[in-house]
């Protein structure tokens, strides 16, 4: 996923499809940020430049589906890289001890199954960007609302940790639908709720690794970065900005010229 | 046997052994487990083939489609509102208010679902039958018209140009009287502009087609016509790797489209319209207007009697002056004007303010003015003129009669000013009035001010509110009638503000939520109906999808209309502008406004009575030219009211029309809305350092109309001098969800009416501020 922070302009209609297609719930106070569960969040920053010099923007951060640090070349630190070796986790996946997280190979996803979770959440104080989530409360469902739910999501119970799939079920539906026809899940019939969603298009979703997809190319370009890229995460959301205080701000700032040896020096070679 | 110790322990350590032996342990852990997952207090929604069906969301103008599940047990229900990536405007996309519109819907704690009738001495509401209600509507309306005072029943509506608001003009018109409003908005401001300079009512900007953009305080990004649409042509502007498209922002605040663009010029509010003409100055001196165009104009240099704008201008509007007065360095304002004036396909904007009030006309002309010396109406990426829409008419077009209305229509040029009107009523003046209608709006709420709003409603002995929720005004009302929500009735939308071509909308019932609701057209026309003779013959429809079949029969096929749910003009209307104004020109000087008000006055001593008594400044030379009003809050900011009070508009939030959602409150920021459902308003450092206020501090923000209190947030990028609070917050109903969520920005809002549209404005209002507690 790539997510253009130039054509983001907050409005939040990410995070509302998000939670409307997998129903999420509204407690009685949201404006407790730690326990309101927002799959995709919004957040907002600003440039800490005096009026009139002030710029604000905006950070929609779903789940990074990290593939988790790996040494080897810069190039490969960058981009995507090969199967995981053995040092190599999602920070979630590797504390996990109920295996109700894991990472697949064949999509790049990190899956959750609420029903395996025993609700211990090492994984939420492992994920440095807090897009894990725990349900502390039963969602208080008004009268007749659990008729707008989903049925390809399971509404999730209290003491169990949620986050965002890229719509998995989405995924499921195109595989199911690819395979009936024979052919290949193609960019277009899988995309995930946000994507579709955003009236900016600001989201862009696909294969990194594939060379047709528009996320591919996107992804070479100077104005792309990834949050707290030090910690070696490799997460697999890219966010895209032309503006350098925006970048800045991602924590791991890169120039094209060091762009390489930073990432070597952040991998110990 | 004898029970002896080692007999028992010999049956004890058996009986444990059996039992582990049998099943009978681990069927009862295996049990107990998945009993301990079968909450029957986590819904399970069932299953169902998927259907996708077309609707345009009347509120966000959003071509949209519902995703429906047709289950065994549940019947069809909508499990989500995605986007139409067929509609030529929206293109695929949603905002907040469309991707959590079933919210509303499915709520029976918050639908209203049978006609309720109030009694008033407690508060209590009991059900009726249809029949019952329509009676006893039917009943007053006729008793009231009976008395010989029809002027005593007044209505507010939402949507003047829908059906049901076109409807209940018709209603109106048939009982005799002239007291009707509907929700206000800058579509009437901005035909109000351009009829005055170009005899065109529905104008449009081609901002998908324009390189160079201009934002005049109207939050592009935020609250800006058909918020879908307009994301689109911003993103075709951020090209990739390069930007295709300039755009800047004059306003107080950094703001989202301050923010996102390229430059932001920084004024004090209020002053935008006094910058575009300090604009049409500079490009007047530097030579860089369009020659051609202006030479085909009227009222550019001085013509008889009558002073040009070109004068006018480089008397009244110098760019020092205008850029010390705004508070915006020179050479950028200088640096934006020459950049619009050598773009190719520029574009300046006005729209609504950031409160989502109408906007002020002379504003909207100053605009106007300065595309029309770019040279750009009519042209692609410029102001254009939309095709009319192929609606027959379904009734009375307007409400002329012999009554009064409650407030003088000499007082500008439109009537439509729900706070006037509710203010006039409040204060019996010239007299009082018996019975309101609510239809939509939730007006108790949405005001503009809304503690006079429900005022009027208190003091009004009947009051009828047609609503799907139980809202504000169903609190206020004696009688409440469930109306549907846009997923489950018949009813349509016009083209959203600024759209460059002319677009409809149409829904249909795809589900029933509430099967007692029926469409507020509905329930006009068999109140009609109830009423007979006249009153009938006006409505003579039986429901709405045969009022909305003759509405659009120049149109096509119908069925086929609703299932595609919407009409879109082919292509935008490129090409020379026919001027309907009376010199056939584009007037600069509007021969159009000067021929009504002379009409209005009688004679020339009048007219100059008549301009000053209207509230215009500057006098006859300026009445009917492009020229900046101070804005009304700048005259209260001496008396004890040193900050400005405006708005923070976000597409988190809604105005006007459906309450903001349970969603759109959980998605809003801690610089809206934090600890425990406070409202919080941004305010300069600079600003609260002076008054000795400090981040966090709880305040209590008074104007004239009423206060809030507030958590305070320092925010750099606020203007010093004002206070910035969020909008449509703070409702007494809907729900734990939203119910007591924050305050309502309209409850402290000062509404006036802006000098010569007549509209109600309120985007600043004069406040003190006080420090509750730290």
């Amino acid at each position: 996923m790539v997510i253009d922070l130039d054509k983001c302009t907050g409005c939040g209609a990410c995070s509302v499809a998000c939670m409307s297609e997998n129903n999420i719930g509204v407690l009685h106070n949201e404006t407790d940020k730690i326990r309101s569960i927002t799959w995709m969040r919004v957040y907002q920053i600003d440039n800490g430049k005096a009026f009139p010099d002030t710029e604000v923007a905006f950070i929609p951060r779903p789940c990074m589906h990290c593939q988790g640090g790996k040494s080897g070349t810069p190039g490969q630190a960058f981009f995507q890289e090969g199967p995981m070796d053995e040092a190599a986790h999602p920070p979630c996946v590797s504390v996990c001890p109920a295996t109700a997280t894991d990472y697949d190979e064949d999509t790049g996803i990190v899956s959750q199954i609420p029903t395996r979770c025993i609700g211990c959440r090492y994984c939420v104080a492992a994920c440095p960007y807090h897009a894990r989530y725990f349900n502390w409360y039963d969602v208080p469902w008004p009268k007749g609302s659990p008729r707008a739910l989903s049925p390809f999501v399971s509404p999730r119970m209290r003491g169990v940790v949620e986050k965002c799939t890229f719509c998995f079920q989405r995924y499921q539906a195109a595989r199911n639908k690819a395979m009936v026809s024979g052919g290949e899940v193609g960019e277009m019939d899988y995309q995930t709720a946000c994507t579709e969603a955003c009236p900016s298009g600001a989201i862009t979703f696909g294969q990194l690794q594939n060379p047709e997809h528009k996320v591919h190319k996107l992804i070479s370009s100077d104005y792309t970065f990834r949050l707290l890229e030090r910690l070696h995460t490799n997460p697999k959301v890219y966010y895209m900005s032309k503006r350098e205080w925006v970048r800045k701000m991602a924590d791991n700032y890169v120039t094209r010229h060091n762009k390489f040896a930073q990432a070597a020096a952040q991998s110990g070679h | 046997m004898q029970w002896d110790r080692r007999a028992f322990i010999k049956l004890a350590v058996g009986g444990v052994l059996g039992v582990h032996a049998s099943p009978l342990m681990w069927k009862l852990m295996d049990d107990s487990t998945i009993w301990t997952q079968n909450w029957s207090w986590v819904p399970v929604p069932e299953d169902g083939a998927v259907a996708f069906a077309n609707v345009v969301n009347p509120q966000t103008g959003t071509g949209a489609k519902a995703r429906l599940v047709q289950g065994r047990v549940d019947g069809t229900r909508a499990i989500r509102v995605e986007g139409n990536p067929e509609h030529p405007l929206s293109k695929g996309g949603v905002v907040p208010q469309d991707a959590s519109a079933l919210q509303l819907l499915y709520n029976t704690d918050i639908r209203v679902t049978a006609p309720l009738l109030r009694d008033r001495a407690t508060g209590r509401y009991s059900k009726l039958s249809w029949p019952e209600a329509l009676d006893i509507l039917a009943g007053n309306l006729a008793e009231v018209s009976k008395q010989g005072k029809p002027e005593a029943i007044m209505a507010l509506g939402h949507d003047p140009e829908s059906a049901t608001g076109q409807l209940l003009l018709s209603l109106m018109a048939a009982l005799g009287s002239p007291n009707l409003a509907f929700t206000p908005n800058a579509g009437e401001t901005l035909a109000l502009a351009g009829l005055a300079m170009m005899g065109q009512t529905d104008l449009g900007f081609d901002l998908a087609n324009s390189d160079y953009v201009i934002s005049f305080g109207t939050p592009l990004l935020e609250n800006f016509g058909a918020p879908v649409a307009t994301r689109k042509a911003f993103a075709s502007w951020r090209g990739f790797p390069k930007n295709s498209g300039f755009l800047a922002q004059i306003e107080s605040r950094a703001s989202v489209t301050a923010s996102q663009a390229d430059m932001w010029l920084a004024c004090r509010p209020g002053t935008e319209g006094a910058l575009a003409l300090a604009m049409c100055t500079i490009m007047i001196q530097e030579g860089l207007y369009d020659q051609a165009a202006v030479n085909a104009s009227f009222g550019f240099k001085d013509e008889g009697d009558f002073k040009g704008f070109k004068s006018f201008l480089l008397k009244n509007y110098r760019r020092e002056q205008v850029a010390q007065m705004a508070g915006v360095p020179l050479e950028k304002l200088v640096k934006l004007t020459l950049g619009f004036a050598k773009a190719k396909k520029a574009v300046a904007v006005c729209g609504p303010g950031n409160s989502s009030d109408p906007g002020r006309m002379y504003d909207f002309m100053a605009v106007l003015a300065l595309n029309a010396l770019k040279g750009n109406i009519g042209k692609p990426g410029g102001v254009l003129v939309q095709d009319p829409l192929p609606l027959k008419s379904i009734g009375s077009t307007s409400l002329r009669g012999n009554v009064r209305p409650l407030v003088d229509p000499a007082q500008g040029l439109d009537s439509n000013n729900p706070d006037a009107l509710a203010k006039a009523a409040v204060a019996g003046k010239p007299y009082g009035i018996k019975t309101l209608l609510l239809v939509g709006g939730n007006f108790v709420f949405n005001g503009p001010q809304a503690g006079v709003m429900e005022e009027l409603a208190r003091k009004t002995p009947f009051v009828v509110a047609m609503t799907p929720y139980l809202d504000e005004s169903a609190s206020v009302a004696d009688l409440v009638l469930p109306t549907t929500h846009w997923l489950e009735g018949w009813g349509d939308s016009t083209s959203p503000y600024g759209s460059p071509v002319a677009c409809y909308g149409l829904h249909r019932p795809l589900i029933k939520a509430v099967p007692q609701a029926k469409d507020a057209g509905e329930v006009l026309l068999q109140v009609a109906s109830r009423l007979g003779g006249k009153i009938a013959a006006a409505l003579p429809y039986k429901n709405m999808e045969e009022v909305l079949t003759a509405r659009t029969q120049a149109m096509g096929d119908f069925e086929q209309l609703a299932e595609q749910s919407f009409w879109v003009q082919a292509k935008p209307a490129y090409g020379p502008v026919k001027f309907q104004t009376p010199t056939g020109r584009f007037e600069f000087f509007s021969m159009g406004l000067f021929k009504l008000l002379s009409g209005r006055a009688g004679n020339p001593q009048n007219l100059e009575r008549l301009v000053a008594m209207m509230g215009v400044s500057g006098g006859l030379e300026a009445a009917f030219l492009p020229h900046w009003e101070a804005p009304a809050a700048a005259d209260d900011l001496g008396t004890g009211m040193p900050l400005l009070l405006t708005a923070v508009p976000s597409l988190r939030t809604t105005w006007g029309g459906d309450a903001i959602t349970p969603y759109m409150v959980k998605v809003l920021p801690d610089t809206m809305l934090a600890d425990m459902d406070k409202l919080v308003v941004e305010m300069n450092p600079q600003t609260a350092h002076e008054l000795h206020l400090y981040d966090g501090d709880l305040i209590r923000i008074d104007s004239v109309a009423g206060s809030l209190t507030a958590k305070l947030s320092l925010f750099a990028g606020a203007a010093p001098g004002v206070v910035y609070a969020p909008v449509g917050l703070g409702h007494g109903a809907f729900g734990f969800q939203v119910e007591g969520k924050g305050m309502n920005f309209n409850r402290a809002a000062k509404v006036t009416t802006d000098p010569m549209s007549g509209l109600p404005v309120w985007e600043l209002t004069a406040v003190s501020v006080e420090k509750v507690q730290g």
